[in-house]
């Protein structure tokens, strides 16, 4: 006994460096872990509040920048206004427009704090569940891709943007149709990869890349970005398709974060279908 | 206490300013925060430090990336900061209270003692956030490069800090 008391007098300093070493470890490493969780939870909000004074202070220095972005979209919102259509007869108006219903609804947010150069980078922005925002809604900025909402504390939130190893979203060409799946792979922040695109399928240099609107948690045809090359392998039966992103994360003002008011029917509509078949595989 | 404070303040400097200074797309990253914890005086008992590694590591991860990658880090750092100093003692040993800053053990000594330790702490910090050996040149790169951003801004702080204030 008064031996082992002695080895661990004499030991205790890797002893407690381990354990604790293990605790910081099994955080990281663990996804659904609940202490990792709440850690996130409690310091978004936190880290969001501080960012968000900073961002108070650095933003006047950017606002020609936010302005003109802001001017784009109101341009191109005012585009859409139904004056700009031929009309059509009512009838068949209101076909097209099932009832008025609204499918997508759009909270505006700030952004006050982005990564661009690790691994996996993280956006925050200031609204949160007090503004409706809930985890897995989609984010654009100016009518194009940014990410998804990934976790949300009162006032912030917190999105996982495309520039996140992490991240997959259902993408197609804009002209041909064909759809694939979106990743990044670290590095440069201005390119992303499109994958499981069939190599008997014609991809052509300079298309644009949408979403489908499969995955739910965005509306159809939100831009991605071009096709900038073609980085094929002889031994592989896909493309390699590198995609010049459209958002400019770098310099990301404000955001959109988008509710899809059926998601929860969609999925679980497919989550039954999916137990219905007996699982996935 | 006001190592304690500094701490907080490094950590403030750190997630506000440095780490929007992003050289090459994130090539370059240097992480001063580290700063204040490698200035604990000589013979800090080691179970106190280990105890500072963790809260400067946990007040990072508070800020910035996945919670754990920073504590665990940190965490590093605090555990082999004894040990290195252990390996550099000058012949009549160090006076217990003084810190090691370059006014008190010369240039060349706190760039061997603050260098090896920020290397590891770099290192472990990337390699643990990466997990993969395929890029490794290009990782190699990036702590070497990290590594002497934060050197060159550690000496700047010191010399900023003017040597009776840095006790």
């Amino acid at each position: 006994m008064s031996n082992l008391l002695a080895l661990l007098q004499r030991y205790y300093v890797l002893l407690m460096f381990l354990i604790l070493q293990v605790f910081a470890l099994v955080t990281l490493f663990s996804e659904n872990n609940f202490h990792r969780k709440e850690f996130i939870r409690h310091s978004s909000d936190f880290a969001g509040w501080i960012y968000e004074k900073r961002d108070n202070f650095t933003s006047y220095l950017r606002l020609s920048e936010i302005n003109d972005q802001l001017a784009l979209e109101n341009a191109m919102l005012r585009s859409l206004l139904p004056e700009n259509y031929l009309q059509l007869d009512s009838t068949s108006l209101q076909e097209l427009n099932v009832k008025g219903q609204v499918l997508f609804k759009y909270t505006p947010a700030k952004v006050v704090n982005v990564t661009v150069s690790r691994k996996r980078n993280y956006i925050t922005v200031n609204r949160g569940m007090a503004a409706g925002i809930e985890p897995e809604m989609g984010v654009i900025a100016n009518g194009a891709i940014v990410g998804i909402v990934s976790s949300v504390s009162k006032h912030y939130s917190v999105i996982m943007p495309v520039l996140n190893t992490k991240f997959q979203g259902s993408v197609k060409m804009k002209n041909s149709g064909e759809f694939g799946i979106l990743e990044w792979l670290g590095g440069d922040p201005e390119y992303a990869y499109v994958k499981e695109m069939p190599k008997h399928v014609y991809i052509q240099v300079g298309d644009s890349v949408v979403t489908t609107g499969y995955s739910s948690h965005f509306p159809e045809g939100i831009m991605v970005g071009k096709v900038e090359t073609l980085e094929d392998k002889p031994e592989e039966n896909f493309h390699r398709v590198k995609v010049k992103l459209e958002t400019d994360y770098r310099k990301l003002g404000w955001v959109q974060l988008v509710k899809n008011i059926y998601k929860v029917e969609q999925d679980s509509i497919m989550q039954q279908q999916i137990q219905m078949d007996g699982g996935e595989e | 206490m006001m190592r304690y404070v500094n701490i907080f303040i490094f950590v403030l400097i750190q997630a506000l300013i440095i780490s929007r200074i992003q050289l090459f797309d994130g090539l370059i990253i240097p992480l001063l925060y580290i700063f204040p914890l490698l200035m604990f005086p000589f013979e800090t008992p080691r179970w106190l430090l280990l105890l500072v590694g963790l809260s400067t590591g946990v007040l990072m991860d508070l800020f910035t990336g996945p919670p754990g990658l920073h504590t665990s880090a940190c965490l590093t750092l605090a555990f082999f900061q004894p040990i290195v100093q252990k390996l550099l003692s000058p012949r009549e040993g160090y006076d217990s209270l003084q810190s090691p800053t370059i006014h008190k053990m010369g240039i060349s000594w706190y760039l061997t003692y603050a260098g090896f330790l920020t290397f590891l702490h770099h290192a472990w910090l990337i390699f643990l956030e990466f997990l993969r050996w395929d890029n490794f040149l290009y990782q190699l790169l990036h702590i070497l490069l990290s590594t002497l951003a934060t050197l060159l801004l550690m000496i700047l702080a010191q010399l900023l800090i003017s040597p009776n204030k840095s006790k």
